[in-house]
């Protein structure tokens, strides 16, 4: 029906042709840039946590209650294997792997080097919970009969002037405090093109490392959490506190890496600063549009209430317009969003260009290639539904001033 | 053929105010117009022949006074039963046709029935003969920019008794086209006043639409100053 209240909206949207396709296009952009923004976003900042999680404790550490604030090897926890069995009982928990990290000297005959360790059980693990695996450039892991051994950054072998098959001795204080060494053969070395890591991380096999250590077989430095969604960490984290007690503190990624969670934090609040004066940007335009429309149409409203609209029908007609153009803006969003997103999603862009000498950019430790998109379902909702409701809000006014319309004078005037 | 009085008018005032001036529009009008009757209202410029439209048309309220149409108090009636009253009761003509430019001839014709909630089968035979009544067969797609002064009109008109009012009120309806299309428009709406019974009450200054008129009503400086029927 043609005299239906959306059917003459939909036409009184169009009366300026250029005017309504500009409106659009500007929600369909606010749209665009807000989703790509946040989609980057969350891409990179949950790439970001899952390779902190992997190089580090996990998104959730089970590890000793005073660890956080004393992070020495005497800080250890025992019945890593009930603890594990227990963390997997959890829904959101993938993997669970034993770990001691630290740090040591390294030396060989003529120099010495400090480096952190990742003590690791090569049994247990490979690159979805220890990226840097994918990372070894010569020779592998040690074996995993347990066989000591070590694994090199790159950077830290040059520096130590070390090839693989060379010997090199480690020193670290074991559980008591006390001063031991260990005398091991290069068996990898990795290039992961961050310098943190390259210059600055060795792997140890675990077994062996724990009995270096003065550790008991059950005995870890942390017992690593790996999440599907690494954004439920808090609430595993709380769960899983709940569940071990005292036995053991239960830490999320952002406790352990409060460098990057800081670093995450303030760049979504800018991503959120932005993306809110887009949108003000683009509601300023839609009032625009509506109110210049209401204002060019006020003989027509006197007419329209003269045949019998009431106020609230004229309203409505101007608030469907909002909504027409609330929803073909996202439609429009939607379209113009589509190509360049599916393309940040696979392709992304290599960031080499912006970065160091490796080819990474590197934030609080943690290397990124390249800017990729992948927006959570909510926030791709939340966008929409934020859009919508900006579109809808601005035609309020302009609709209210359609209402208000005085027959008389709107017919008289014009 | 006029029968039972539609409109009464007692006593009316209008007063405007704008800044500092004051302005009585209407100044203790009294009036009764009956059902069926063609009646001109006409005076010079600023005698308030618009202004006892509007009030007639319930789109504005008397300073003072009553008015009633078919025996509703107007001034009684919420912003919300004057707009029903509108679209059930009341037609308008205006001068410069006013109608939607982004509906067709049909849809403007068929506007008021869609507003009070008439079916669509039953509009669409409505508008459909009303059109044809109009002289507007075959022209029911076209939009108002396609169509001439008069058919703008004929459009107006047909969607001014589309809904069957008691009362169409038509301000200066031969205003704006030239004398042929003129008169073609005065005979239609006579020949609705003689054959539908539709009340038809002008204001106007065009002596062809006063030489029709059964009735003429002169108003001076807000009062009814002659009376005559023909």
């Amino acid at each position: 029906m043609g005299t239906s209240l959306a059917a003459l909206a939909w036409r009184n949207l169009w009366r300026h042709r250029r005017r309504t396709l500009i409106t659009l296009a500007s929600i369909g952009f606010g749209v665009f840039f807000a989703v790509i923004f946040t989609a980057i976003g969350d891409r990179t900042y949950g790439d970001m946590i899952d390779l902190a999680a992997r190089n580090g404790g996990g998104h959730v550490t089970i590890q000793h209650p005073e660890y956080i604030d004393t992070p020495t090897l005497s800080r250890s926890v025992e019945g890593a294997s009930a603890l594990a069995k227990l963390a997997l009982a959890d829904p959101d928990v993938v993997r669970v792997v034993p770990r001691i990290t630290g740090n040591l000297m390294i030396a060989t005959a003529r120099k010495s080097t400090g480096a952190g360790f990742i003590a690791f059980d090569p049994a247990l693990e490979d690159a979805r919970t220890l990226s840097i695996l994918d990372a070894i450039e010569e020779g592998g892991i040690f074996a995993a009969s347990g066989r000591p051994g070590i694994v090199l950054g790159a950077k830290l072998a040059e520096n130590l002037g070390v090839r693989l098959g060379r010997r090199v001795v480690y020193t670290t204080t074991d559980k008591h405090g006390e001063l031991v060494q260990e005398a091991v053969r290069v068996t990898g070395i990795l290039r992961t093109g961050t310098e943190g890591l390259d210059a600055g991380m060795a792997l140890l096999p675990l077994a062996p490392f724990q009995t270096t250590l003065g550790y008991g077989p059950d005995e870890v430095g942390q017992v690593a959490v790996f999440l599907g969604d690494q954004r439920r960490a808090h609430r595993v984290a709380e769960r899983l506190s709940a569940r071990v007690g005292d036995r053991a503190a239960v830490v999320s990624w952002d406790e352990r890496s409060p460098e990057l969670a800081g670093f995450i934090a303030m760049k979504q609040g800018g991503t959120q600063v932005m993306e809110v004066i887009i949108l003000l940007l683009v509601a300023a335009g839609i009032f625009n549009t509506l109110f210049m429309s209401v204002m060019e149409r006020v003989r027509e409203f006197g007419v329209l209430l003269a045949i019998g609209f009431t106020p609230a029908r004229l309203f409505a007609m101007v608030m469907c317009e909002s909504c027409w153009l609330a929803s073909i803006g996202l439609i429009a969003g939607a379209a113009i969003t589509a190509g360049p997103y599916w393309f940040l999603s696979r392709v992304g862009i290599d960031v080499a260009a912006l970065a160091d000498s490796q080819g990474q950019m590197e934030v609080a430790g943690v290397g990124m290639e390249a800017i990729r998109a992948g927006i959570h379902p909510e926030n791709a909702l939340w966008i929409a539904i934020l859009a919508l409701a900006m579109t809808v809000l601005s035609g309020i006014y302009p609709a209210l001033s359609a209402g208000r319309v005085d027959p008389v004078e709107s017919i008289r005037v014009a | 053929m006029t029968g039972t009085t539609i409109v009464e008018v007692r006593d009316v005032t209008r007063r405007y105010t704008q800044g500092r001036v004051t302005v009585d529009a209407l100044r203790g009008l009294d009036l009764d117009l009956q059902s069926g009757e063609f009646t001109a209202i006409c005076g010079p410029s600023g005698s308030g022949k618009t202004t006892l439209l509007n009030l007639i048309g319930a789109l504005d309220r008397p300073t003072s006074g009553t008015i009633r149409l078919e025996g509703h108090e107007l001034g009684e009636m919420s912003r919300r039963e004057r707009s029903h009253l509108r679209r059930d009761r009341i037609g308008f003509v205006f001068q410069a046709y006013n109608l939607m430019p982004v509906l067709t001839a049909y849809e403007n014709a068929e506007i008021v029935l869609a507003l009070q909630g008439v079916p669509a089968a039953e509009r669409k035979a409505r508008v459909v003969k009303l059109l044809d009544d109009v002289g507007l067969a075959g022209l029911e797609d076209r939009r108002p920019d396609e169509l001439s002064g008069g058919q703008q009109q004929r459009v107006a008109i047909a969607r001014a008794i589309a809904s069957e009012p008691a009362i169409v009120l038509a301000d200066e309806p031969t205003a704006n086209v030239d004398s042929e299309t003129a008169e073609t428009l005065l005979d239609l709406m006579q020949r609705l006043n003689r054959e539908r019974g539709v009340t038809f009450l002008f204001s106007t200054h065009d002596p062809r639409v006063m030489a029709r008129a059964g009735r003429v009503i002169r108003i001076v400086d807000g009062r009814v100053e002659t009376d005559e029927r023909h």
